[in-house]
């Protein structure tokens, strides 16, 4: 019993150690992303992007003559775990937050940034993020009530389709694509014929894919995080498949493609960002990001680079680390490569957050993304 | 072997007087682990109760946190206050409990891990796809703190006085039930169920009751875990929280009262603590764990007891 005392004591000390202050003398831009857990395809690719900018940016003397720290720390894609990281990066007095990329953990953390007036830039695109009146949260790419239109315009016009079935994954980025999407559909008059929900994480498709070929729609729209995209696919590839696989990033991106290898060819739809867009400052930054890391980058890459360039450029326009000027900047600002030629693509946010910045329209042919058309920014 | 009786009162007002002092001097997220160690606590002691002192396996304790932290977010976003949540919360828990406590009559060990196991599963589906109740995957954000006799637990370091409250009844609670008539019938279940019975302890009525009072100790936490996190969706109530919550018991010491307050904060805690060594914190938290396991079943407080006993 006594050594049963002495072992709470103990824990008590335990936790007396559990925080330590930071001292900083830099500018403080901690990345909270997805290391572990289902997200950590797309954390990883965000933080590797971000490194990248970061390193560039201190390489030629950091932002206003300060340089970047960037302390890193793992939500593992659990939203009450990113809860308490976010509250870590926030007791050290941070410039800005880069991540999560996961909508859940964002929705979790997104308040206690925007009480403690820190600018929070997301890979999140879950539709509700940006509409809950938050200040202080911007997107590095687009939310699903930009990019579903897109892809139902390209469902109805390019390949006349007057039936689909959705495929979706259950979590709220799936849901929430999944609830966008069946608005658009039905807004064109497109009959939604099969509706079938799968896990996050899920293995075998085998019993969904039986599903949606036996519903016999004129096209597929697949909607799951990356790893779950790649399975399906190869699933759909051995049952046969006839109908077009439609999708966004989540089924068109390099990771995927590197997954499913064969069977994500004939793969199409719409992607808000790829390494593959044919713009040689996009090409470049895929280029330097595979030497450096050894793996070819995703959307994801693009995102937690372009945040660290928007920062910059937002900050040099203030003249200042000011952070609820800075939040208050990044509304309505457009930020062209010939200005800060690490954005890579013009990009311009709203009085929301959101980004608004040109998309593609994209296939997988012999195991590649191929861009097939380039669609402009919705404000032009 | 017993500590003197003054020699355990002074351990205990130490260990208290630790926990009060413990925030001061932290910063908000230092705070926010406490008072997320304090919850995760409580409910693992229900567990402990259940487990370590009446021999049930559960998978489902998860499911009750998750019962309670639903109870409260809906009824606290709603404008009710939190204690009418413990009260619905806490009743609520302790029928279901009572009811999961049934198949517990018929099955044991494994099997009634599997039938626990299902029932978790059931209340997460239920979370997930009963949408005009919970919202589903979108999950239920603008969770209030409480104001308690006009004392605003809004602050961190409020709200973890709430916390340390809460737990400390518990514990109270949990410490006289453990001494009571009740708490001896838990260990002559656990030991043996046939010996039990021919005492004349009703077997039956002290499973049921072992199942309801643990599962109504997880409602409770999770009334204290909407507050604290101010968001819940139903991922954090899966599986996943059973086998944390079961790890907590186990690595404190499953049986002892103090284990879960030591395996919650190692489950809390340690990982948090490791993060220093930045990619392979996960990996050095499993291999601890594994390496207790191995050696030591019984846990931490196993350990320390080992530990003693050659010096007696």
């Amino acid at each position: 019993m006594k050594a049963e005392w002495i072992g709470a004591v103990a824990g008590g000390m335990l936790a007396l150690c559990a925080a330590s202050a930071q001292a900083q003398q830099t500018v403080n831009m901690p990345i909270v992303i997805e290391l572990s857990g289902a997200g950590a395809v797309s954390g990883t690719n965000f933080r590797d992007g971000a490194v990248i900018a970061i390193d560039e940016i201190n390489a030629k003397g950091g932002i206003l003559g300060r340089r970047i720290s960037a302390p890193q720390s793992d939500t593992q894609s659990n939203p009450g775990v990113s809860r308490a990281q976010v509250q870590k990066a926030i007791d050290g007095n941070p410039y800005v937050i880069l991540g999560p990329v996961f909508s859940g953990s964002v929705k979790v953390n997104m308040v206690l940034a925007q009480q403690a007036e820190v600018p929070q830039f997301t890979g999140a695109e879950a539709a509700d993020i940006t509409q809950m009146g938050n200040d202080y949260i911007f997107r590095t790419s687009f939310g699903q009530q930009m990019s579903m239109p897109k892809i139902a315009n390209y469902i109805r016009d390019r390949l006349k389709a007057k039936s689909v079935a959705i495929l979706w994954v259950n979590n709220d980025f799936g849901k929430g694509g999944r609830d966008t999407f069946s608005k658009e559909m039905a807004a064109r008059n497109i009959k939604v014929i099969a509706d079938v929900s799968t896990e996050s994480g899920q293995v075998d498709f085998a019993a969904d894919v039986v599903k949606i070929k036996g519903a016999n729609a004129d096209a597929i729209f697949v909607y799951t995080n990356e790893e779950e995209s790649a399975r399906f696919l190869r699933e759909a590839r051995k049952q046969g498949v006839k109908a077009p696989l439609i999708g966004e990033t989540t089924l068109l991106g390099q990771k995927v493609i590197e997954l499913a290898g064969e069977a994500a060819n004939g793969a199409k739809g719409h992607v808000g960002l790829t390494v593959d867009a044919p713009i040689p400052a996009v090409q470049a930054f895929r280029d330097k990001f595979q030497k450096r890391f050894n793996y070819l980058p995703d959307h994801n890459g693009i995102k937690g680079y372009t945040a660290v360039y928007a920062v910059k450029h937002a900050t040099e326009k203030i003249g200042s680390f000011d952070r609820k000027l800075l939040a208050k900047t990044m509304k309505g600002l457009t930020i062209k490569p010939e200005q800060e030629p690490g954005i890579l693509m013009e990009a311009t946010w709203d009085a929301k957050g959101d980004i608004d910045r040109i998309s593609f329209l994209a296939e997988v042919v012999d195991g590649k993304q191929k861009i097939v058309t380039i669609l402009p920014k919705l404000g032009k | 072997m017993r500590m003197p009786r003054n020699a355990r009162a002074i351990a205990a007002a130490v260990a208290v007087a630790l926990l009060v002092a413990a925030p001061f001097g932290l910063k908000p997220y230092g705070i926010y682990l406490l008072s997320l160690w304090a919850v995760m606590t409580i409910a693992a002691i229900g567990l402990n109760l259940t487990l370590g002192y009446a021999g049930q396996i559960s998978l489902a304790q998860a499911a009750f946190v998750g019962i309670g932290a639903y109870t409260a977010a809906l009824l606290t976003t709603q404008g009710w206050p939190l204690w009418s949540a413990f009260l619905l919360a806490t009743g609520l828990c302790l029928v279901v409990g009572w009811l999961l406590g049934y198949p517990a009559l018929r099955v044991q060990h494994h099997y009634l891990a599997f039938v626990t196991l299902s029932f978790a599963t059931l209340v997460f589906l239920m979370l997930r796809n009963e949408e005009w109740l919970t919202k589903g995957v979108y999950g239920i954000s603008g969770i209030p703190r409480p104001t308690l006799l006009g004392w605003s637990t809004k602050a961190p370091l409020d709200f973890y006085f709430f916390c340390l409250g809460v737990l400390a009844l518990v514990s109270a609670a949990a410490w006289w039930l453990i001494r009571s008539p009740w708490g001896r019938a838990f260990t002559a279940l656990r030991e043996n169920p046939i010996r039990a019975d021919s005492l004349g302890v009703d077997t039956r009525r002290y499973t049921l009751m072992a199942f309801a009072i643990g599962s109504a100790l997880g409602g409770i936490a999770g009334v204290m875990y909407a507050p604290l996190v101010q968001f819940i969706e139903p991922t954090a109530f899966a599986l996943n929280l059973s086998l944390n919550l079961l790890l907590m018991v186990m690595v404190g010491g499953s049986g002892y009262f103090l284990g879960p307050f030591l395996g919650a904060a190692v489950s809390v805690l340690l990982p948090e603590w490791l993060r220093f060594s930045e990619g392979l914190y996960l990996i050095l938290y499993a291999m601890f764990v594994m390496i207790l396991m191995a050696f030591c079943p019984s846990g931490l407080l196993g350990l320390a007891e080992r530990l003693r006993k050659p010096s007696r």
